[in-house]
C-alpha cells in the first residue's frame, strides 16, 4: 500500500514539474488544439452523414453511442498523454541510453520514465472528450459515471499498451515500428462500434488489443448498468496493467545483463 | 571497510550479429549468429573512502563498462562487486540513494527549466528534507559558483555552465561516492580545469570518494591521486599517479614549422620524430630537456611560422605502459 | 533532349532511395491493411441497413482501396520539404542549381510515389480480393482509363502540397492550412464517395479540387463510364494546370522577395 502511495506521489510531482516545462511551448499548442478539432470535426461530419442516410442502428450503435465511445476515446488519450507522454518515447529512450539515467535513481524506473514528459495538446483531447459528451449525453448521469471511470481506465489501459509494445524493444533491438503503430491501431479499434466486427476479431478487442475494455464495455455498462461487469472491467484492466509492468521489467533484466541487440558499449 | 572492493569482475558480451540484406534477416531470425565481446577480463581492485581514483584507457577498453556495473546498471557475468558494502546489481535502489553519477552526455536536468527546479525535483527523488535540501542548494551554489545561473533554463547555458549544475546535481543528496564517466568530454580548456577544479574541492571538502573514466591524460595529471590504467578489459597499471607522471607522462609531442628551411642540431632529450622540408615533429622528454628549454631553443632559430604542443595521444601512453610492461614482465 | 535526361536520372536515383527505406515501407503497409480492414467491417455494418448512394458493398470496399492508396500510399513528403526549404533559406541556394526547382522536386518525389503506387496497388488488390472479392461486372479493359486519373488525382495532390509548403514564404506558420487541406481532401471523396454528401454539398464539392484527387479517380475504377470519364478527366487536368501555375508563380514571387532582400 505504501507502494502505491509513494507512486501516486511521485507521479504527482512529476506533472508539477512538467507543467512549468511545457507551458514554455504555448504556441504549437494552439496550433495542435485546432489540427484536433478539424479531425474530431471530421469525423462527427462523417456519422451525421452516415446516420442521415441510414435507418436504425449501425453495428448496434446509435449517433450518441458513438459520440460516447469517441469522447472517451479521446480523453482516455488525453489523460496518458498528460501523465506519461514518454510512453510513445520508450524505444528512443532506451536505445539513446537515456534510461539509464532512471536506473540510476532511487524511485521506480518504469514510472519515472512514463511521466518525465507531458504533452500539452494532451490537454485538447481531454478536453474535447468532455465536450462531446457534454453536447450528446446530456445529463445522463450513469453515462458520466462509466465516462469519468473509462477515463482511468482507458487512460491505464492505453499507457500499458504502449508500453508492452516498447518492450520489445529489449527483444529486438529496435521496435519503434511496433511502438509507434500500438496506439494507433487501439485507437482504431476503439472509435467504431463494437458490432461491426466479427468472431476472432472480437476475441482479439477482449484481450491483446483492448479495446472493448477501453470504449465499448464502459458504452455498454452506461446504457444497462451490471456490477458483474464493472468488477470485470476493473479486474482486466488491473491485470493487464500489472502484465505490462512485469514484462517491461523482465525485458529491463535483459537489458542490464548488456545482451541488447544494439550493443551500445 | 573500503568504499568499493572489486573482485574477479568479467563481462561477457554476446551480442546478436544481424548482417545487412533481407536473406540475412531471415537467416538470423531461424539460427542467430552470436559474437562475444569480452568487455572486461578478471579485473580486482579496491577503493577506500576519500580516494580520487581514474580509470584510464582508450575509447572500448572497458571503463564505461566497469563503471556501469559499478553503479548496478548492468549486471556482470561473473565476479563480486562491493560498493559501500551493497551488491550494485542485488540492492541498486538502496545504493543510488548514497552514489552520485555525472555520465557524460546524459543529463539529469531538464531542458526547458533553469536548474533550481530540477534541484526540487531531484531532492524529491532522494527523499532529501526540504530544509536540509535548501541548506545543501545554498553550499552547492556558493562553492560551484552557481550563482545567476539557477534562475536560467538550461537550455539557455554554456556546455560549461551545464556541466557544472550536472555536477552539483549529482551531490545535492551528499553521496558517499561520486561516479563520473568522461565528465570533461567535448569541453575546452578552461572549462575543464573549472571542473576538475570542483571535484577536487568536494572531495578535500566533503571527503566524498571519487571515481573517473577518463581517456584525458589531463584528468589523469590534474585531479587523480590514483590511476588505473585499463586496456582491452584488462588491468594493466595500478599505480599512484605520482609515479605514472613521471615514468609515462613526461612526453611532449612539438610540431613546428619554420619559413626558412632549418638544419640543428637537437639538444639532449630532444628526438626528431618526423622531418619535413620546413618542419618537424619533435618529442620532448621532459626530464632530460624541460618544455621551457625546448620551446626556447626552438624559437631561437627564428622564423617560427607555426608552433603546437600535444600532449602525447592517450593510444601511445597506453602502449608504452604496454610494452614496458611487457618488457619488465 | 537534356532536360529529359536531367530530370529522369533525378527520378531513377529517387527511385533506388526509396528501396532503402525498406521499413518504413512495411509500417505503411500495415496501416493501410489496418484502415482497410476497419474500414470493410464498418461498411459491411453500414450496408446491412442497405445499400447506399448507387455502390454495392464490393465496390465501396475497392472505392476505398483505391482512394487509400492514392492519398495515403503515394504521398510525398513535399510540403514538409518546402517549409523548411523556404524557413531556413536553403531555397535561395537552389537558385545556383542548372535546374528549375519545381521541376527537380516533381521529379525527386515521382520516383517515390511510383514505387508506392506499385507496392500499395499491389496490396489494394490482394485486400480487396480477400475481402470482397472482384466487383461483379467489372472490366479490366476499362482500368487503364482509370489508373490514368489516379495518376492526374495523385498530381493534384502533390502540386497542391507545393503550394501549401510555399506559403511559408508569406506565412509563419502553415501548418493550419495543410491540415485543412488533408481534412477536406479526406471528407470530400476519401473516406465517403461525393455521391454519399448532401446534394447541396455536393454540387459545391464538385467544383472543388479535393475531391478530384481521390473520389474522381476511385469512381473511375470501380465503376467506370465513359459519361463520367469525359466529365472528371477535363476537370483534373483543369486543376492540374491551375495548381503548377501557382506553385510556378508562387515559387517565382518568393524566389524574387529573396533576391531583393536577401532572404
Amino acid at each position: 500500500m505504501k507502494k502505491f502511495k509513494n507512486t501516486f506521489r511521485l507521479i504527482a510531482l512529476y506533472f508539477r514539474v512538467n507543467l512549468s516545462s511545457a507551458l514554455e511551448y504555448r504556441s504549437s499548442f494552439l496550433l495542435q488544439a485546432f489540427g484536433m478539432a478539424i479531425s474530431n470535426g471530421t469525423f462527427v461530419f462523417f456519422w451525421w452523414i452516415a446516420f442521415s442516410q441510414i435507418e436504425g442502428r449501425i453495428g448496434g450503435y446509435d449517433f450518441n453511442d458513438i459520440m460516447f465511445i469517441w469522447a472517451l476515446t479521446s480523453s482516455a488519450f488525453g489523460a496518458s498523454n498528460i501523465l506519461f507522454a514518454n510512453m510513445t518515447r520508450i524505444t528512443r529512450i532506451i536505445v539513446s541510453g537515456e534510461l539509464d539515467t532512471f536506473l540510476l535513481q532511487p524511485k521506480d524506473a518504469l514510472i519515472s520514465l512514463l511521466c518525465s514528459r507531458t504533452a500539452l495538446s494532451a490537454w485538447g483531447d481531454l478536453l474535447y472528450g468532455f465536450v462531446l459528451m457534454a453536447l450528446t449525453q446530456g445529463a445522463d448521469s450513469m453515462a458520466w459515471l462509466m465516462f469519468l471511470i473509462g477515463i482511468v481506465i482507458g487512460g491505464l489501459l492505453m499507457t500499458a499498451i504502449a508500453v508492452t509494445a516498447h518492450t520489445f524493444t529489449f527483444y529486438f533491438g529496435d521496435a519503434s515500428l511496433i511502438g509507434g503503430m500500438a496506439l494507433e491501431f487501439i485507437i482504431n479499434f476503439c472509435i467504431y462500434p463494437e458490432g461491426i466486427y466479427r468472431g476472432f476479431v472480437r476475441i482479439l478487442m477482449l484481450s491483446v488489443i483492448p479495446a472493448s475494455f477501453i470504449v465499448h464495455l464502459p458504452l455498454s455498462l452506461a446504457r444497462s448498468f451490471r456490477p458483474g461487469f464493472l468488477l470485470l472491467l476493473i479486474a482486466f484492466s488491473f491485470l493487464y496493467c500489472f502484465a505490462a509492468y512485469k514484462f517491461f521489467y523482465i525485458g529491463l533484466k535483459k537489458y542490464e545483463s548488456g545482451n541488447l541487440i544494439v550493443t551500445r558499449m | 571497510m573500503s568504499a568499493i572492493e572489486v573482485r574477479n569482475l568479467n563481462k561477457l558480451y554476446r551480442a546478436r550479429v544481424k548482417e545487412e540484406g533481407l536473406k540475412a534477416s531471415f537467416r538470423a531470425l531461424i539460427r542467430p549468429s552470436y559474437k562475444e565481446v569480452e568487455a572486461v577480463k578478471n579485473i580486482s581492485f579496491s577503493v577506500e573512502q576519500g580516494e580520487i581514483l581514474a580509470f584510464i584507457g582508450p575509447n572500448g577498453a572497458g571503463k564505461s563498462t566497469t563503471i556501469k556495473m559499478l553503479t548496478g546498471i548492468l549486471h556482470p557475468t561473473s565476479g563480486d562487486i562491493s560498493v559501500l558494502g551493497l551488491d550494485p546489481t542485488k540492492e541498486r535502489k538502496q545504493l543510488s540513494y548514497r552514489i552520485g553519477t555525472v555520465f557524460g552526455q546524459k543529463s539529469q536536468l531538464w531542458f526547458h527549466l533553469p536548474p533550481t527546479d530540477s534541484f526540487t525535483l531531484l531532492g524529491a527523488i532522494y527523499d532529501i528534507d526540504k530544509m536540509i535540501l535548501k541548506k545543501r542548494i545554498e553550499e552547492l551554489t556558493e562553492c560551484f559558483e552557481l550563482g545567476d545561473l539557477l534562475k536560467t533554463p538550461v537550455r539557455k547555458l554554456s556546455l560549461g555552465q551545464r556541466i557544472r549544475c550536472e555536477v552539483a546535481a549529482s551531490l545535492l543528496h551528499s553521496p558517499d561516492i561520486l561516479f563520473l564517466d568522461e565528465p570533461t568530454i567535448g569541453l575546452d580548456v578552461v572549462v575543464k580545469h573549472k571542473i576538475r577544479e570542483l571535484i577536487l574541492k568536494m572531495n578535500r571538502e566533503q571527503g566524498t570518494t571519487i571515481f573517473l573514466t577518463s581517456h584525458d591524460t589531463g584528468d589523469i595529471e590534474q585531479v587523480c591521486r590514483r590511476a588505473v590504467v585499463i586496456d582491452h578489459g584488462e588491468i594493466i597499471l595500478d599505480q599512484p599517479v605520482k609515479k605514472l607522471k613521471y615514468d609515462y607522462l613526461n612526453r611532449k609531442i612539438i610540431a613546428v614549422r619554420y619559413d626558412v628551411d632549418q638544419h640543428m642540431e637537437m639538444p639532449k632529450g630532444v628526438t626528431l620524430e618526423k622531418a619535413g622540408k620546413m618542419g618537424a615533429r619533435l618529442s620532448v622528454d621532459t626530464h632530460i630537456c624541460p618544455i621551457d628549454e625546448a620551446m626556447r631553443w626552438i624559437i631561437s632559430h627564428g622564423g617560427v611560422a607555426d608552433i603546437t604542443v600535444e600532449d602525447p595521444p592517450m593510444e601511445e601512453v597506453i602502449s608504452t605502459i604496454f610494452s614496458h610492461q611487457a618488457v619488465t614482465g | 533532349m537534356k532536360w529529359i535526361e536531367k530530370y529522369s536520372t533525378v527520378l531513377r536515383i529517387s527511385l533506388q532511395n526509396t528501396f532503402v527505406y525498406r521499413s518504413n515501407a512495411v509500417g505503411g503497409l500495415l496501416f493501410y491493411s489496418l484502415f482497410i480492414f476497419v474500414f470493410f467491417n464498418l461498411w459491411r455494418a453500414i450496408y446491412q441497413g442497405g445499400e447506399v448512394a448507387g455502390y454495392s458493398l464490393t465496390q465501396m470496399v475497392w472505392y476505398l482501396c483505391m482512394t487509400e492508396l492514392i492519398v495515403f500510399g503515394c504521398k510525398s513528403s513535399v510540403f514538409g520539404q518546402m517549409n523548411e526549404d523556404v524557413k531556413s533559406g536553403s531555397i535561395a541556394y537552389q537558385l545556383n542549381r542548372p535546374y528549375h526547382y519545381i521541376i527537380y522536386q516533381f521529379s525527386n518525389a515521382l520516383g517515390g510515389m511510383i514505387f508506392n503506387l506499385l507496392i500499395y496497388g499491389t496490396m489494394a488488390i490482394i485486400l480487396g480480393l480477400i475481402m470482397v472479392g472482384p466487383i461483379p461486372g467489372f472490366r479490366i479493359s476499362a482500368l487503364p482509363f482509370g489508373l490514368f486519373s489516379a495518376v492526374l488525382g495523385i498530381t493534384i495532390n502533390f502540386f497542391f502540397m507545393m503550394v501549401l509548403g510555399l506559403t511559408a514564404f508569406r506565412l509563419e506558420e502553415n501548418t493550419a492550412f495543410f491540415l485543412i487541406y488533408q481534412k477536406l481532401v479526406f471528407m470530400l471523396g476519401m473516406f465517403i464517395p461525393l455521391e454519399f454528401l448532401p446534394k447541396w454539398l455536393q454540387s459545391i464539392a464538385r467544383c472543388l479540387p479535393f475531391s478530384y484527387v481521390a473520389w474522381a479517380p476511385a469512381r473511375l475504377i470501380v465503376a467506370f463510364s465513359w459519361d463520367f470519364f469525359w466529365q472528371v478527366i477535363p476537370m483534373q487536368l483543369l486543376w492540374i494546370f491551375i495548381s503548377i501555375i501557382l506553385s510556378v508563380s508562387m515559387y517565382s514571387y518568393g524566389v524574387k522577395g529573396i533576391q531583393a532582400h536577401g532572404g
